[in-house]
């Protein structure tokens, strides 16, 4: 034991904190600079890829002409304009949005339930929305003035309905206790899963939409898609990383986190909200698109450690690029017909992620 | 400085109560241990005064303030745990869960600042932890990892401590030296500490106030030599140990008495008793 008086000599001499002990914050944030740059390089492949030939650099210029205080004096035709601004770069910001989305809500949701498995899959939001898209494929009504039809705004309620349902019944006294959430989530899920899988079956000619919807595209995306996934991204993200902190904390149990002065219930409940929110608008537009959320946050842990505040923004902006590089393949292999996104994911994602856990092994979660 | 206080406080797990009727005054300054056997409640009690569950019945104040009442952040700011056998998330650093003992004094966009970072490694050096800043915890012991909450618990900075069993699965030599930190803390910052022991010899060296709970009530309470007597260990433990006095300090120690037998000579066992 050390006695006082050398405790007080002690702690002259080591008042300074080793500069390698400071979480690697300065590191991190040239990382989220770094990877947006990579992420606007890869918009601009994305958008240049495809059937019509349109040179990289017409690309680039069409790209910075759209934004302010840049003047280029038009040198490309019309069409190629209307290709680039109104096909190709909606569907790139689309899937980026969506890849950015997946990626985050799986990172709350690992942290939320302290679980490496956790995704929309395991608490049956991913399963409620594909049963509110089946129904809207087997029903469609197009709703004039919004855009698109039926099948993202019922998919988007299933999400959130199953989500309250599941909450509910996880629900024991005034906790939510993870395990029960969790339990629910799976068994609501399967539930809803083996409806959609009998409506499947029974849709006759609809089965074509259904299952290419079930597997992820981005086929016919269009701004007003973006501006309806949008305004739930940012309000969602906002509040993730506001109580990124807590999450970190929530990480020890709820227990030391309430002892550590985090509303831990208050937390969890919205935390949830934002990351479902998120989820649902991403998945009501594209389908279930498998291993993004369960990939990218464990890719960004194990490279820039499990910090939320910095885990956040990385899965995003990994999340986003990951899916604009598989809907690059998803779009390019077998053209001119395309193949499901999920497909490209699930193909690309999973050896990349046996070869970091062979790597990593030790301390993946 | 901060008083713990528990007013006709009876704890519950839904209909089945643990303790009831508990009346107590924790003073700054003093090391209380809360004593007994396995499952008569102390763990509860931690929980309770840490506000993770509300009292059945009954008030717990602190500062004459009712917990309930107040944040959990300005509860952390005040009171901090130390809790039993704490499972530690595998991929953190020591040194990011020590800085966790800062959230309770950061803003909701704040980062740790200089001055954190200062005060979290002062908190590990006080606990003889600072060797261990850059190891991921799944490389450390158990003990390894004891030290690390303790210094979670120092670096947030309270003017009072509960600890539940913090000596639990350690070696003898790293008990004396965790309670000996507490100790002089408690003393050199007019601190409350509330320690729950199982080790009745533990809280005689080192409370000044020992609650002894059995069958969902105190069985005895006040300074170690008036609790731990012959009398109340056997009412609470039943035959089987001594009750024998410390032959340098002086309190009362344990000693287990194989069998019932009073045959068996413990006193054999520690020199000098004889005296």
């Amino acid at each position: 034991m050390i006695m006082p008086s050398q405790q007080a000599k002690l702690s002259h001499a080591s008042q300074v904190v080793p500069a390698a002990l400071y979480p690697r914050r300065r590191g991190r944030v040239y990382a989220i600079f770094g990877l947006l740059l990579l992420f606007g390089v890869t918009v601009a492949f994305a958008v240049t890829v495809g059937s019509a030939q349109i040179p990289l650099s017409t690309t680039i210029s069409i790209l910075l002409s759209k934004l302010p205080l840049v003047d280029i004096t038009p040198n490309w035709t019309s069409s190629f304009e209307t290709i680039i601004l109104e096909i190709r770069l909606p569907r790139v910001i689309l899937v980026g949005l969506v890849g950015a989305a997946l990626a985050i809500a799986g990172a709350t949701y690992q942290g939320l339930f302290r679980n490496p498995l956790a995704d929309p899959y395991l608490i049956g939001v991913a399963q409620g929305a594909a049963l509110g898209a089946v129904i809207g494929f087997l029903f469609p009504v197009t709703w004039f003035g919004i855009g698109f039809g039926t099948v993202p705004l019922l998919a988007f309620a299933g999400a959130l309905l199953s989500i309250a349902i599941v909450y509910n019944l996880a629900r024991v006294g005034g906790t939510l206790p993870v395990t029960t959430l969790i339990l629910a989530g799976v068994a609501l899920g399967a539930l809803l899963a083996a409806i959609v899988s009998y409506l499947i079956i029974t849709s006759g000619e609809q089965i074509h939409g259904i299952m290419f919807w079930i597997m992820g595209s981005f086929a016919l995306s269009q701004w007003s898609e973006v501006a309806f996934v949008l305004p739930y991204m940012v309000v969602g993200v906002t509040i993730l990383l506001i109580y990124a902190r807590s999450l970190n904390v929530m990480q020890l149990n709820e227990e030391q986190a309430q002892q550590l002065g985090v509303n831990v219930e208050k937390t969890k409940l919205i935390l949830l909200g934002a990351a479902t929110l998120i989820t649902a608008a991403a998945v009501s537009f594209v389908g279930i698109i498998g291993f993004v959320g369960i990939l990218i946050p464990h890719a960004v842990r194990l490279i820039w450690g499990p910090d939320y505040r910095f885990l956040l923004p990385l899965s995003i902006l990994v999340g986003a690029i990951f899916l604009t590089l598989a809907d690059i393949v998803a779009r390019t292999v077998l053209a001119p017909s395309e193949i499901p996104i999920g497909v490209i994911t699930a193909f690309c994602g999973a050896p990349f992620f046996l070869y970091l856990l062979r790597r990593r092994a030790k301390a993946l979660f | 400085m901060v008083k713990l206080e528990m007013q006709n406080v009876t704890l519950a797990y839904g209909p089945k109560v643990v303790v009831r009727d508990l009346n107590f005054q924790m003073r700054p300054g003093e090391m209380v241990g809360l004593v007994g056997p396995n499952g008569c409640g102390k763990s509860t009690i931690i929980k309770a005064l840490s506000r993770v569950i509300p009292p059945h019945s009954g008030r717990i104040l602190l500062n004459g303030k009712n917990i309930s009442q107040i944040s959990r952040k300005d509860l952390a700011r005040m009171l901090g745990v130390v809790p039993q056998m704490s499972l530690l998330p595998s991929v953190f650093t020591a040194f990011e869960i020590v800085l966790m003992g800062r959230n309770p004094h950061l803003g909701l966009f704040q980062y740790e600042g200089p001055r954190d970072m200062a005060i979290t490694w002062q908190a590990m050096e006080r606990a003889s932890t600072q060797h261990l800043a850059h190891r991921r915890i799944n490389e450390l012991s158990g003990g390894e990892i004891q030290g690390i909450v303790i210094a979670r618990v120092l670096a947030q900075e309270t003017e009072a401590i509960l600890l539940d069993e913090p000596t639990a699965n350690l070696d003898i030599g790293r008990q004396i030296e965790i309670l000996d930190l507490i100790k002089s803390l408690c003393r050199e910052n007019n601190m409350t500490v509330v320690a729950a022991l199982h080790d009745l010899n533990l809280a005689s060296q080192y409370c000044d106030q020992l609650m002894l709970i059995n069958n969902g009530r105190i069985h005895a309470e006040g300074t170690p030599a008036m609790v731990i007597n012959p009398e109340n260990i056997e009412e609470v433990y039943g035959g089987g140990s001594y009750v024998h006095t410390h032959p340098l300090s002086g309190l009362p120690a344990v000693l287990p008495h194989a069998g019932n037998s009073k045959h068996a000579k413990p006193q054999d066992v520690i020199e000098g008793d004889a005296v």
